[in-house]
């Protein structure tokens, strides 16, 4: 999922940058990452619609895929 | 007849208790109720009766809180202690539990499946398996028309909606049930192999009677639920406190809500982290940044950076030196120059032309003009010459020039 993965990345940024001995281009490297995929994750979240779909098996292995509307 | 000892009845009926008490104890019984009455007292009496026989039996107040009193023609199952009235020498069960016969079988049958599962292993902890922080797919079976997806849909909507839901239709209420629920699961599972991972399942229903939720004790639902691949979160409604399912399944949710709530975080909450997220770069970077400051200042101090400095001492020493030089070259420059200028004062004293009039030479002009004659020829006969004296002047008139030979 890509929320999942930019808050693990954010998550090793975050450790990354507590290294003292990291060269500072890369910290400013990182901070910038850091900062783009917050926003990125804050926007996607927002945009985010809850995707529902009815699965049916039409055949062994053979699924059709409906959109699902509550009744 | 005299010897043999003759009880009051109080001592009678006590001793009756005793032994009653002592043998039987607390049973379990099955049997309709009649004639129930509650006292002024808040106690409940009623009677217990089968086919052939019935007993007396008395639900005292503080047992029935909650409890709606049993009505007359029910069958019961009921769970009390035996003993004995002794001021009316009746004996009698105090009840403390009260169940619907069938339920009490189904209850019964659920306790017996628990104990035998239990055994087995299948709820043992080392089986659970744990859920991804953020789940991005997951299966849901249950009815497509119960509130349990409802329920699910309206809370993840809420809370995370960027996930993707899918939907194995179940039949999860009747002798259909289990059958509907292990088949939909098998589909969950052929549908996560084909179409990618569901990161889990959620196999539930709303809440019900223990007969509605019957499906979720099955044995059969049970054991899939335990072999599948996919975790599993139990998510059904709250009328009893767990369903064989619960036990087995990875994660319990107590009602679909829940269910929902467990799966996704609050977005609300991330937006809290990421803020947090957001303060700590800032701050890292910041601190960064001041530790490098820090450095360099310590660097300036440290062997690493001597030679440079050095250097630039050197460097600074030597601009020092030029500067003095410079300003020692600037002042000899004007030294001499002020000395050549007293020199030249001097000079210029010594060769004032008055100077050697006072031993006795004189300078003579031609009369009018104030340059002296260095050459007799520049004269000429008959002209005014003026001599100039160490004291005093002279007017005469030129009467003869001559030449030197040599000059």
């Amino acid at each position: 999922m890509k929320i999942d993965e930019s808050l693990k990345r954010l998550e090793e940024i975050t450790k990354r940058m507590e290294d003292e001995q990291l060269p500072l281009e890369e910290a400013i490297e990182l901070f910038e990452e850091g900062i783009n995929l917050a926003r990125g994750t804050q926007e996607e979240l927002r945009r985010a619609r809850l995707k529902i779909d009815k699965v049916i098996e039409k055949a062994k292995g053979e699924f059709s895929i409906e959109d699902f509307d509550l009744p | 007849m005299l010897e043999e000892k003759v009880y009051s009845i109080s001592e009678l009926n006590r001793k009756a208790r005793g032994i009653l008490e002592g043998a039987v104890g607390s049973v379990w019984v099955k049997g309709e109720v009649s004639n129930p009455k509650r006292a002024a007292s808040g106690h409940l009496y009623f009677t217990i009766k089968d086919e052939k026989a019935e007993i007396s039996a008395v639900r005292f107040k503080d047992s029935l809180i909650g409890a709606a009193p049993p009505e007359a023609g029910t069958e019961i199952l009921a769970y009390g202690r035996l003993t004995l009235y002794e001021k009316r020498g009746r004996y009698q069960l105090i009840v403390s539990i009260i169940q619907p016969a069938g339920l009490g079988a189904l209850m019964l049958a659920f306790e017996q499946l628990k104990d035998k599962l239990n055994r087995e292993g299948l709820f043992a902890a080392e089986h659970k398996r744990p859920f991804p922080p953020h789940p991005g797919k997951i299966g849901v079976i249950t009815s497509p028309t119960g509130a349990a997806i409802r329920d699910i849909i309206s809370v993840l909507t809420r809370r995370w909606p960027a996930l993707e839901v899918y939907l194995f239709p179940a039949t999860v209420q009747g002798e259909a049930a289990p059958a509907g629920l292990i088949f939909a699961l098998s589909q969950a599972e052929r549908f996560s192999q084909s179409h990618g991972p569901l990161d889990l399942i959620v196999i539930g229903r709303g809440g019900g009677s223990l007969e509605d939720l019957a499906a979720f004790n099955d044995e059969r639902l049970a054991r899939a639920i335990f072999s599948s691949d996919i975790p599993i979160l139990s998510a059904v409604g709250h009328a009893i406190d767990f369903t064989i399912a619960d036990f087995v399944a990875d994660q319990r949710a107590p009602t679909p809500s829940a269910a929902a709530e467990l799966i996704a975080p609050d977005r609300r909450e991330l937006a809290t982290t990421i803020s947090t997220i957001f303060r700590q770069l800032i701050n890292r970077a910041k601190l960064l940044l001041e530790q490098r400051e820090q450095r360099l200042a310590r660097g300036l101090k440290s062997y690493g950076l001597i030679l440079p400095r050095r250097r630039l001492e050197a460097l600074s020493q030597e601009l020092d030196l030029r500067l003095t030089e410079l300003l020692r070259s600037i002042k000899d420059v004007w030294g001499k120059r002020r000395q050549q200028h007293s020199h030249l004062k001097e000079l210029i004293h010594r060769s004032d032309p008055y100077l050697p009039l006072r031993h006795g030479y004189s300078l003579t002009f031609r009369a009018g003009s104030g340059v002296p004659l260095r050459a007799a020829s520049l004269l000429s006969v008959g002209e005014k010459i003026e001599s100039r004296l160490a004291a005093g002047k002279i007017l005469s008139q030129v009467k003869e020039v001559k030449q030197d030979e040599d000059r």
